[in-house]
């Protein structure tokens, strides 16, 4: 027996085979029908102690980073970047990181209900044989009748649902989430139209630039694609051995990216475009041009008045900006959130216009995606619709507008109005509460699909979303729902179900040049599982850019306010984003990085109005505007102009599980239902007053490491 | 690339550059999510009972409007010279010969909490509470890493159970380990790379070669504590 294999050559073979496992698969939960088995019947490429990984996309935000999970026994454990993915690179945010939260979450909706609109004496367990007939007789309804809102994640199911719509010629379906409206994407994508003639997102190429001006863009928080703009944040600072990128940062409430400028210019709410203007006069200046037509008119010394800052600091950053090679700005969310946003983005792009930046390192280029969201503007359209009994059937997925949208729109009573509401929720949240029927889809993390329309993606990329684990409960993807009812409504569309619609959606990537290629779908399709998506290996962003007619502008300024009465109110996104994060325990455990507050909402006042008004921390205020009203407690934030209040978003939900539900208040009663002029919410010039309610409320602080709760 | 030649003893570093952090705190929810670390919910987070293994000390520089917050993420430093070790009476509080951290042995803690009282970094954390995990979230904390119960002393490990993955498969490939392949939950996280991970005993090593930065310094160093985690000074027109 002397080739009998000796213990120590046994485990090193069993460790090869270890070694082997932790290349990715390209096929294991992806086999096209998930069976759950037990798991002493272990399916293939799992074996006990060992990790499988599948890479994936995330889908907590709209940005698509993509992902690798490690699964162990077939339960979904540690989810990290994509080292190969063009976008994140291999790193992740908060929110990506606790998407296994979501998964696993104890309140998530186990199967079909007759939800009975929140009526719970008649709310039923239905099943899917009786809820597809629903599906289709709701399909079969006059084609201007059906409304889709669905969420800025996933595309596949948008690419879907347009494709259907558009056979039937039904109105096509909107996309809407809270985050959208906060990044100012509509407005972004419209200034790029007019200032550079095309209709995309512009690129800033924030890891090659030297100075950089940003209004109000929380690149490092939510704004676009955090991921991708923090590590280009981190190259601009330190990738280049010998000049370090400065940042200053123009906004009235310091977000964490205005922490991290080297300047912060705390400017009125409203005056963005006015600075914007007198920072093009003054570049022109110091370049020795001739100021561009919108600026001529306007005193410097005067907008940097109305804006609340001195007339020299303004110079001496004109002249910073003027002097570098590599100058950037880049209108950011809570500048062009605003009544004049779309004016305000224009002259802030304008002042890339005015250093040659367009189409070089350093500088603006604009992305070959689409624009993943509709504009609010025709959100409110639907809603008149609703309001009107025009809309019979509403099919929602992915978004939450009963939370998200403005309290003063009257979302809730408009669905009211809605015969027959369908929510696809994964989640009990405000609006699956209110609707006839949930039918849930799979979680992210067990369904099938892509993104492709990456706000911060320098190439074409499509991003491939595969189940990691089987699905836990009786869900079912919504594609596959939607494509089966369609066939029973006598208005099929020409797939099977939607790993078949994937693949068809794909096959013309199988010849567009991407890294791997194969010579049919089936081989591409395990490769484009395998490697999370596909996309180039160059960089190709549009540098064909130039600026087009330039047209004169003028803007009113920040409100007036009645001082310590009034105050300027900015509503902000957390790691929360849309609110869908508040189930998530670790994203709420999670300290918020410029207050270190956990668990709930806060009121943002300086301590120097604070302590004229009388006010401590922890008091809780009410916060009036003509909108609406909340409570929440003061924490007294050094870090905000004397005349402004601010206040996170993502708290106040009545549903969505143990953890959201209950806790803090949602600014959206806050907000007006005012939109700009390219149609997005003007959230950022709102007039708030504030006043002492006499209870005082504890905020959970993670600075002070002896807690607040006192002796104990 | 860097290789670490087999049969030296490892010298886990990590080095921290403050001119890349942000804040933002992906390392606090990664190193939770990979450690098995409890959230612990509102009310324990006022009494100042919170779990975070690394946390982002945040403090107030200037006054307004030149007040600016100064990042700075705190985690074990997996001191040379550990105040925590000499403290413990039970021996839960060790060094590891092989990797030169510092560990816990869970189930040798009773709770005395000296340790805690005597790290000077905050760095360790104790549980008041056993984890509250309803079922089916308990399905996603990871199988490498205990779950700790009530009265238990825990903190940062260097996530040692991805080293000695790491070592594993170096091994099972006959070979040794590659610089930047074993890589904390923290680091693999950090979304602007303001952390980097390696061994101090290469020379070559991208973290040997970064802490000897002159932007470097140590936290506390004045202690005697010998510290294995480098901070690199923010906010300075050096290069990195």
């Amino acid at each position: 027996m002397s080739d009998k294999i000796t213990r120590r050559n046994f485990l090193k073979i069993a460790g090869a085979g270890a070694a082997i496992s932790a290349v990715l698969t390209g096929c294991g939960p992806m086999s096209r029908y998930i069976v759950r088995r037990p798991y002493t019947e272990m399916p293939e490429y799992n074996q006990t102690g060992l990790n499988t990984y599948y890479a994936s996309t995330c889908r907590e935000c709209a940005a698509g980073c993509g992902i690798i999970v490690r699964t162990k026994e077939g339960r979904a454990i540690t989810i990290e970047g994509n080292p190969q993915h063009p976008l994140n690179r291999g790193r992740l945010c908060a929110r990506g990181i606790t998407a296994q939260q979501g998964l696993y979450n104890p309140d998530r909706v186990f199967g079909p209900i007759f939800q009975a609109r929140g009526d719970t004496g008649r709310q039923a367990r239905t099943t899917w044989d009786e809820a597809i007939p629903v599906v289709s007789e709701a399909l079969k309804s006059p084609a201007g009748q059906i409304a889709f809102l669905l969420g800025t994640a996933p595309d596949h199911l948008f690419d879907l649902v347009t494709e259907w719509t558009r056979s039937i010629g039904a109105p096509a379906p909107l996309r809407y989430s809270a985050l959208a409206s906060f990044e100012g994407r509509s407005t972004l994508q419209e200034a790029a139209n007019r200032t550079f003639g095309k209709p995309a997102l512009p690129y800033f190429d924030l890891a090659n630039a030297e100075v950089v001006f940003s209004f109000g863009a929380n690149f490092l928080e939510t704004w676009l694609s955090p991921v991708s703009y923090s590590a280009a944040y981190g190259d601009m600072r330190q990738a280049r051995p010998t000049r370090r990128g400065y940042l200053v940062a123009f906004e009235a409430r310091q977000s964490l990216t205005a922490g991290n400028a080297d300047e912060w210019i705390p400017i009125k709410p409203g005056s963005e475009g006015l600075v914007a203007l007198a920072l093009a006069r003054l570049v022109a200046e110091a370049r020795g041009e001739a100021a561009p037509a919108a600026a001529r008119s306007i005193d410097p010394a005067a907008a940097a008045e109305a804006a609340g800052i001195e007339p020299a600091k303004l110079t001496d950053l004109a002249r910073l900006f003027a002097a570098s090679e590599h100058s950037l700005a880049i209108p950011g969310g809570g500048a062009i959130g605003q009544h004049e946003g779309l004016a305000i983005a224009q002259a802030i792009l304008q002042l890339n216009v005015q250093v040659n930046n367009l189409g070089l390192p350093g500088g603006v280029y604009l992305t070959n995606t689409e624009q993943p969201t509709t504009s609010l503007a025709e959100v409110y359209n639907l809603v008149q619709k609703m309001n009107n009994s025009q809309v019979k059937v509403l099919f929602i997925h992915g978004a939450n507008p009963v939370f998200e949208l403005p309290k003063v729109l009257g979302f809730e009573e408009a669905l009211a109005k809605v015969p027959l509401v369908i929510s696809f929720a994964t989640f009990p949240d405000e609006t699956a509460m209110l609707s006839d029927y949930v039918l849930p889809d799979h979680s992210p993390l067990e369904s099938f699909g892509y993104q492709r329309m990456l706000a911060a993606a320098d190439r074409p990329v499509y991003s491939s979303i595969q189940p990691v684990v089987a699905p836990l409960y009786d869900t079912r993807a919504t594609a596959d729902v939607l494509l089966t009812a369609a066939a029973a409504a006598g208005s099929p569309l020409p797939y099977t179900d939607e790993v078949d619609f994937v693949q068809q959606m794909i096959v013309p990537l199988i010849s567009a040049g991407g890294f791997y290629t194969a010579p049919e779908i089936q081989t591409f399709w395990s490769r484009w599982l395998q490697y999370g998506g596909w996309w180039v290996t160059e960089q190709a962003l549009d540098t064909d850019i130039s600026a087009a007619s330039e047209r004169p502008a003028a803007f009113s300024g920040p409100a007036t306010l009645e001082e310590d009465k009034q105050f300027y109110l900015v509503v902000f996104p957390t790691q929360l984003g849309d609110g869908a994060g508040a189930n998530r325990p670790w994203l709420q455990e999670m300290p918020d990085p410029m207050t270190t507050l956990t668990w709930n909402t806060w009121v943002e006042i300086n301590p120097e109005t604070a302590d004229k008004l009388g006010i401590h921390d922890d008091d809780v205020v009410r916060v009036t505007t003509p909108y609406g009203a909340l409570e929440a407690s003061v924490y007294r934030y050094p870090a905000i102009r004397p005349d402004t209040i601010a206040i996170p978003f993502g708290q106040g939900h009545t549903a969505l599980g143990r953890w959201a539900e209950g806790r803090g208040a949602n600014p959206a009663a806050l907000l007006p239902a005012a939109v700009n002029e390219a149609g997005d919410l003007a959230y950022n010039d709102v007039v708030a007053s504030i006043a002492l309610t006499g209870k005082r409320r504890p905020l959970a602080r993670v600075e002070s490491r002896e807690g607040v709760y006192g002796e104990h | 690339m860097a290789e670490v030649s087999k049969g030296i003893a490892e010298k886990w570093g990590l080095v921290v550059d403050q001119d890349r952090c942000t804040g933002c705190n992906a390392c606090v929810v990664a190193c939770s999510m990979e450690n098995n670390v409890p959230f612990t919910g509102e009310d324990n987070v006022a009494f100042g009972r919170g779990t975070y293994w690394i946390y982002n000390k945040r403090m107030w520089e200037g006054n307004y409007p030149e007040v600016a917050p100064a990042f700075q993420p705190v985690m074990c430093q997996q001191c040379g010279s550990a105040p925590c070790e000499p403290v413990c009476p039970t021996f839960a509080a060790v060094h590891s010969e092989e990797e030169q951290i510092n560990l816990q042995i869970y189930n040798r803690c009773i709770g005395t909490r000296y340790c805690a009282n005597n790290c000077p970094y905050h760095a360790r954390q104790f549980n008041f509470e056993d984890p509250n995990i309803p079922e089916p979230m308990n399905s996603y904390l990871n199988p490498d890493v205990t779950v700790r119960r009530r009265g238990v002393m825990e903190k940062c490990t260097f996530c040692v159970q991805r080293i000695v993955a790491g070592r594993q498969t170096a091994s099972a490939e006959d070979r040794s380990l590659r610089d930047g392949e074993v890589m904390p939950a923290c680091v693999a996280a950090c979304p602007s790379g303001a952390l980097v991970f390696g061994d101090l005993s290469d020379p070559n090593s991208r973290v040997s070669q970064m802490a000897q930065n002159e932007r470097q310094y140590k936290l506390m160093d004045e202690l005697g504590t010998r510290p294995k985690v480098t901070y690199l000074k923010g906010g300075g027109r050096n290069g990195g």
